[in-house]
């Protein structure tokens, strides 16, 4: 049975990609559009999700070195980055910090959980980086990911958008902005909107997720 | 080809190490940061020092990096056990990810432009 999920996970995380690549546009993202494909199949098969974890298990097994190879992109666009490093900094530590603050006011005005509270504090950066911040400070690291996948998908489909509504125009501060707050989801985007937007948002969304794991352990009791 | 595939397992199993070692660091003197991130820092660390050639795990990273999606599908997947949570807070959790969003891309974007900016006119 493991081998099956496995086989139909690679089998929707194909179809997806193809899918993505016939229409691209953000609401394609493979991971949004495989994880339908797939619970959709669990549930008409009236699989539960207990099933499938050891199948997860050995998926999931290179989601850490994948996670640490990001430090090669973000060497390689060092450059980009150096070139405005005050700019970039200033704008990435105060966006990430609004951006945190904003979500754990907005759900505790909600009268959301302790844990709800903390998973969302997290949702701007990476999927495993969030998965592990989450747990230090008290969340649950399924919700987190929930979370992380809805910002990404948000900014991916709206950021460009918002962006030109505001009139910012600049391609560094728009690759700079969407890899803040939307991770690698809004950085596939980005790349298509040009070289610059895609390496500046790379770069901001492995330096997001560093500043955001360093400073949550002691921002989020303050909040 | 089979050369290529010998080469890419080989750096995949060099970045897999590297991670382990960070997994291992985390847990032993119980650092308060992610193994990622201690990853990430000290393969930056390597190349920055010039310690180890960017080329050496090059291919591995970009493999791993470019099918980064895939490894997050299996995770949310479990979803699928949130069902209810999300049925009867879909409007506060979409607010929270939508407003916070939106703040987090003016502040980030703003700052950004206008710090740029200034320092164009001082040129």
């Amino acid at each position: 049975m493991t081998a099956f999920f496995v086989a139909a996970t690679i089998g929707a995380y194909f179809l997806s990609r193809m899918l993505a690549r016939r229409f691209p546009i953000p609401l394609t993202t493979p991971v949004l559009t495989s994880t339908v494909l797939l619970i959709a199949l669990l549930s008409t098969a009236n699989i539960p999700y207990r099933d499938y974890i050891p199948a997860k298990e050995i998926m999931t097994f290179l989601l850490g070195p994948a996670t640490v190879s990001l430090a090669v992109p973000l060497y390689q666009n060092w450059n980009v980055l150096k070139e405005r490093f005050f700019p970039a900094v200033a704008g990435l530590v105060v966006g990430t910090l609004s951006t945190i603050a904003s979500a754990v006011w907005i759900a505790s005005a909600f009268g959301l959980s302790e844990t709800i509270q903390a998973s969302a504090a997290v949702k701007a950066i990476t999927t495993p980086v969030a998965m592990e911040a989450a747990v230090i400070v008290g969340g649950d690291p399924a919700i987190a990911v929930a979370f992380v996948i809805m910002a990404g998908i948000f900014g991916a489909v709206f950021g460009p958008f918002v962006l030109t509504l505001f009139k910012i125009t600049d391609p560094f501060s728009r690759g700079l902005s969407i890899g803040t707050v939307s991770h690698g989801i809004g950085t596939s985007q980005a790349v298509l909107e040009g070289p610059i937007q895609g390496a500046v948002s790379s770069a901001a969304m492995g330096l997001s997720a560093i500043f955001t794991s360093l400073v949550l352990p002691w921002l989020f009791p303050i909040l | 080809m089979k050369k290529e595939w010998i080469m890419l397992i080989g750096q995949i199993t060099c970045l897999t190490a590297v991670y382990q070692l960070s997994v291992f660091l985390v847990s032993f003197f119980h650092l308060p940061v992610p193994a990622t991130v201690l990853g990430m820092a000290m393969l930056l660390f390597l190349f920055s020092k010039g310690l180890v050639q960017i080329r050496f795990v090059e291919k591995g990273a970009l493999f791993l990096t470019k099918h980064l999606g895939f490894f997050f599908i299996p995770i949310a997947v479990s979803l699928m056990s949130y069902g209810k949570l999300f049925q009867s807070n879909g409007l506060a959790f979409t607010v929270m990810i939508a407003g916070s969003s939106l703040i987090g891309l003016a502040v980030t974007a703003g700052i950004s432009d206008c710090l740029s900016q200034k320092r164009r006119f001082r040129k």
